[in-house]
């Protein structure tokens, strides 16, 4: 496998679960002058089996490019390869999308929500059950199989979520700050918790957030962007085998790593707040 | 002996009727005119012995509650249809759940001769009366019910490869039940209101036509009756959709 320096860079074609190659998006504002370049020639290849994460400020794009790869959303210009393939619409056998909240439908059990899950990705009935009883039995909420989401905890509803993606039975999930609603301890046990579920299964995984401990704590690799417009800024390598463990919180090379991240991300993020504030006094005078 | 909150709910409501009704009578056999104001008891008297040995009310009757139900169904179908079509995208519902509400607005029974002209005066102009009456409600509830969605539910779903059809039937049908089940039982109440409007002012049958044929003639304790009667179905047919709707929203506990 090629080492990536710069940012951008080819791995090797064989080994990207997904290949990003020059990603423009643009939202059509209300006037044409008001459109807005979410995207700006974006190429990346994400290697098969890691866990990255898209770290950067708000607005940078994360969501959109999370939505590009997952086929939600058309790019302006560019395409995406998930294993050789160029992604056109939603393609549930290979990709699972787990999002910011809990998407458990609320007038469903959660049962029903694994079954009514299955049931959109055309998996075969008859393995309806047992993907459901493994799955809950893999995040120890086995007990709550036929409770209301509502019932449930926001902690313990975002776990049967994460359950209910995995049990899609994909190579590669995509996750959209999944644990952004939850308290620190809590998010930091189910990150966790996620390290050692997925671990084992080498299954891709990308990972959005803007936590920079979880960041460090899950990934293989950190893609750093920069925003207006939103582009790819460096790549941060975290070389620590998987399953991690608490400890590694602990070591001099987390906090390092976490301060790395930190320091290319603070100008941005300067930069960005000053962009806000400069764009909405012209706002306030017109 | 103790009540449940419920119990002494229900038995409140009863004992407020008994005294309504005790009262009616008080006043009816004392003071009122007889050709105008019925007592409850002779009501009840008229209704047994009077109105159930006319065949032609029994007849009313029947044609009445058909004509509501075709009326009812149509209802049911163009509002839940032409609510979806409307609701489902937002230029759907910029577009045309203005023109919609315009439409409700309007108070229909200044286009009744329009209908009596179209339909003629048989059936066909009291259940299109009636569906134009049950339409609005039930299409408005499922076009609101449809837009206060969760975008996550729906980008959730379409990441899953649903399919058009999945997402209405899992996802919006039971977002939106709470909101239909309002319309369906606005939707219900009115269609019966259209209906009696269309028989009162053109029939030759129906329950409308009988109510008219008794007032008229002076006749009041049918006439009450007739108009109890109307009532009791406006209530039953109320409950039954609550009924259903309790089944539907099991989940909200
Ligand atoms: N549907 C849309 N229409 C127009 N503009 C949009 C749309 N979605 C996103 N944008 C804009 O595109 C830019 C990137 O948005 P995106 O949601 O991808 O950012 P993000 O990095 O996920 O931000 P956050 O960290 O706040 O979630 C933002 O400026 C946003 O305002
Ligand atoms: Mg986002």
């Amino acid at each position: 496998m090629n080492k990536m320096t710069p940012a951008g860079q080819i791995v090797s074609s064989q080994t990207a679960a997904i290949s990003i190659q020059n990603v423009r998006q643009q939202y059509p504002g209300r006037h044409s002058s008001a459109a807005v370049l979410a995207l700006d020639d974006i190429s990346l290849d994400i290697p098969r089996g890691e866990f990255v994460c898209l770290l950067g400020p708000s607005g940078c794009g994360k969501s959109t490019l999370l939505n590009i790869v997952g086929g939600l959303i058309k790019p302006t210009a560019g395409k995406v390869q998930v294993s050789g393939r160029t992604i056109d619409g939603p393609s549930p056998r290979d990709i699972a999308f787990i999002f910011q909240e809990s998407t458990l439908l609320p007038w469903y059990t959660i049962r029903e929500n694994f079954h009514v899950s299955f049931k959109f990705s055309r998996i075969a009935r008859s393995e309806w059950q047992s993907r459901t009883e493994e799955a809950l039995a893999a995040v120890g909420m086995s007990r709550f199989i036929d409770h209301y989401p509502e019932q449930l905890s926001v902690g313990m509803r975002q776990r049967v979520n994460l359950a209910r993606g995995i049990a899609l039975g994909t190579d590669i999930i995509l996750m959209d700050e999944p644990f952004a609603a939850l308290d620190e301890q809590t998010r930091m046990v189910l990150g966790e918790d996620l390290s050692e579920l997925l671990a084992k299964t080498g299954k891709t995984i990308v990972f959005v957030t803007h936590s920079l401990a979880e960041a460090v704590f899950l990934s293989d690799r950190v893609y750093v962007m920069a925003a207006r417009p939103g582009r790819l800024k460096t790549i941060v390598e975290i070389d620590e085998p998987h399953p991690r463990s608490p400890d590694f919180m602990l070591t001099t090379r987390f906090g390092d790593l976490r301060n790395q991240l930190y320091g290319l991300l603070r100008d941005e993020v300067r930069e960005g707040l000053q962009i806000e504030r400069k764009s909405s006094a012209a706002a306030g005078r017109t | 002996m103790r009540m449940t909150t419920g119990a002494r709910i229900f038995w409140t409501r009863c004992a407020m009727l008994l005294a309504a009704l005790l009262c009616w009578e008080v006043y009816a056999r004392l003071w009122a005119d007889t050709r105008f104001v019925s007592p409850p008891s002779l009501v009840l008297h008229a209704a047994i012995f009077e109105l159930f040995r006319e065949p032609g009310v029994i007849d009313a009757l029947v044609t009445s509650l058909w004509i509501l139900f075709v009326a009812y169904a149509l209802a049911i179908l163009f509002g839940v249809a032409i609510g979806l079509a409307v609701g489902w995208s937002s230029f759907g519902r910029k577009a045309f759940f203005p023109v919609v509400l315009l439409l409700y607005g309007i108070p229909q029974v200044i286009l009744l001769p329009l209908f009596v002209l179209i339909f003629g005066i048989g059936p066909a102009c009291k259940i299109a009366f009636g569906l134009s009456h049950g339409f609005f409600p039930i299409a408005v509830n499922v076009i609101s019910g449809m837009k206060n969605i969760n975008i996550l539910y729906l980008r959730s779903g379409h990441s899953l490869g649903a399919s058009s059809f999945d997402i209405a039937r899992y996802i919006y049908l039971p977002n939106m039940l709470q909101s239909l089940f309002t319309g369906l039982r606005l939707g219900m109440t009115l269609t019966l209101l259209g209906v009696v409007l269309a028989e009162l002012y053109v029939s030759t049958q129906g329950i409308g036509y009988w109510t008219k044929l008794y007032a008229e003639t002076h006749d009041p304790a049918p006439l009450f009756a007739l108009i109890a009667i109307l009532a009791l179905m406006a209530v039953i047919l109320n409950e039954l959709v609550r009924a259903i709707e309790r089944r539907g929203l099991r989940w909200r506990g």
